[in-house]
């Protein structure tokens, strides 16, 4: 008999859109030929889901597996919370989807633009690793500081992208709203900055107000399901190429 | 009200502030990208109109130093060609009228040449190193100056537009060299690099002030002229040290 913890911890709305969001974009990428799937326009939306999904389904077995969650807590130097799981969030999430994303704008960026997003990218992965190392920010709490920094690069990167969008003769002739890159770009925008205020007081909404840590918490959510979607047409737009234009700095041999 | 209750709120009207600044900041930059977007379309209609307008004086032009070309090979070629087939025709001596009659040949054949070169189809047919050899040995065989053309075929790929506008600039500064330079020897090199392909052009002869406002009109015309074919111009010269002209096109 299947364990109703089971039904708990990964039966929720989100994790079945989701579940079903991978599988589609699995379905979709291995039907895309090995030309495209060889392209960055089409692997990295697949690796960015792949890895959004599989980290939401392991943030739900830590849930489920509490024994597991705590050792690794413990391993980490976190005995006082135990249930805990920000010490996947923080590297999955926060760090590894923030470059992910990064490297998505800069695949639409021109390539004078691209050097930015590049150092943003060293700098970000230099810094998040001082303030660990040096334990200004610890890996099983919350990091503010890194989710800041992560959060403006992301939305500086939009800018760089919205910069691209309205001087770039490429971008100038085609239209937005049948980009692909538009939409993504506009629902990070918004992804990164509707949950900026709640993320960075996240753990202190939770003590003070837990209906309305929860509430800004399932905005998040809602968010998180917008930007798959936006994902999983970015994996399909080869398919449907009657809704969404092709990017314009779409290159067929990256 | 307490601390955390106000801080409750700063928190949602932040959120809903970064929110809405967001979306007005969304907004704004599709508003602007369409706002550029009808600009970028007026100048490349612009462009467009500029280009056309380019090619048709291009054409009109090779079409006027045709028609002169022609004019002087009837004066010079054609008509003593006739006059000397008359004379021969007019001979009672057979061999004479023999001669008369190859002549005659001959003058068919020119004419059949020059009719070629009446209308712009001869420009397909050719390519830009034969155009400039022709033009080349027309000048040498004038005894004019000597010349001479080094080339590695990177032209030989053209579009009709292109290849119209090179000529017709090839044309005008072979024109000026003969013209104004008086060289003893002009130098023709084609070559090309990894990003473009190059046509230089060389004469040892007078020379000039590129920095005259009488000469730099008509090099003015040259440069827009390359440019609308997505092209670059470049000149040096010096009085008493000759010209040199560079003509780039990108690959």
């Amino acid at each position: 008999m299947i364990d109703p913890n089971i039904w708990i911890a990964f039966g929720s709305w989100y994790h079945i859109i989701l579940d079903i969001s991978l599988l589609l974009s699995i379905y979709l990428f291995f039907k895309l030929p090995k030309e495209k799937r060889a392209n960055s326009t089409y692997w990295l939306p697949f690796l960015i889901l792949c890895h959004f999904v599989v980290y939401q389904n392991f943030g739900a077995y830590t849930n489920y597996n509490f024994e597991f969650k705590k050792a690794v807590n413990a391993y980490l130097g976190n005995t006082e919370n135990p249930k805990f799981n920000l010490w996947l969030y923080n590297i999955t999430e926060r760090q590894i989807l923030t470059v992910l994303y990064l490297f998505l704008i800069r695949s639409w960026l021109e390539p004078s633009m691209k050097k930015y997003i590049n150092w943003m990218i060293y700098s970000f992965v230099v810094i998040a690793l001082i303030l660990q190392i040096t334990k200004v920010e610890l890996m099983y709490t919350e990091q503010p500081v890194i989710f800041a920094l992560g959060a403006n690069m992301i939305l500086i990167a939009c800018g760089l992208y919205f910069i691209g969008l309205i001087t770039n003769e490429k971008y100038l002739v085609s239209n937005p709203l049948r980009l692909l890159s538009f939409w993504t770009t506009t629902f990070l925008l918004f992804n990164y900055s509707l949950t900026y205020v709640s993320s960075v007081s996240l753990l202190y909404l939770y003590r003070v107000n837990p209906v309305l840590g929860k509430s800004l918490f399932q905005i998040g959510r809602v968010m998180g399901v917008i930007n798959i979607s936006a994902l999983v047409l970015l994996i399909a737009s080869a398919f449907l190429t009657k809704l969404f234009d092709r990017e314009p700095l779409y290159e067929s041999g990256r | 009200m307490n601390p955390a209750d106000n801080q409750i709120y700063i928190i949602i009207f932040s959120t809903l502030f970064l929110g809405g600044l967001m979306s007005t900041f969304v907004v704004a930059m599709v508003f602007i990208h369409r706002q550029r977007q009808a600009q970028n379309r007026q100048k490349m209609d612009q462009m467009r109109a500029e280009f056309e307008k380019t090619i048709r004086n291009v054409e009109h032009e090779i079409h006027q130093e045709t028609l002169t070309q022609v004019g002087r090979e009837l004066h010079d070629n054609i008509g003593q060609l006739l006059s000397l087939t008359k004379l021969n025709l007019n001979s009672p001596k057979p061999e004479k009228q023999t001669e008369g009659r190859e002549y005659l040949d001959k003058i068919i054949k020119e004419v059949r040449a020059l009719s070629k070169t009446l209308n712009l189809d001869w420009l397909e047919s050719v390519s830009l190193d034969d155009f400039i050899r022709q033009q080349l040995e027309k000048i040498q065989s004038t005894g004019f100056c000597q010349t001479a053309l080094e080339s590695d075929g990177s032209y030989l790929e053209l579009s009709k537009d292109q290849k119209l506008v090179l000529i017709r600039v090839i044309q005008e500064c072979l024109n000026n060299a003969i013209k104004h330079a008086q060289p003893d020897r002009i130098d023709i090199r084609i070559a090309k690099n990894n990003q473009s392909r190059r046509i230089e052009i060389q004469d040892d002869g007078a020379g000039f002030d590129p920095s005259k406002a009488s000469t730099g009109s008509g090099m003015f015309n040259l440069k827009k002229r390359m440019e609308t074919i997505g092209g670059k111009f470049y000149l040096t010269s010096e009085v008493g040290k000759g010209t040199h002209i560079t003509l780039e096109l990108p690959f």
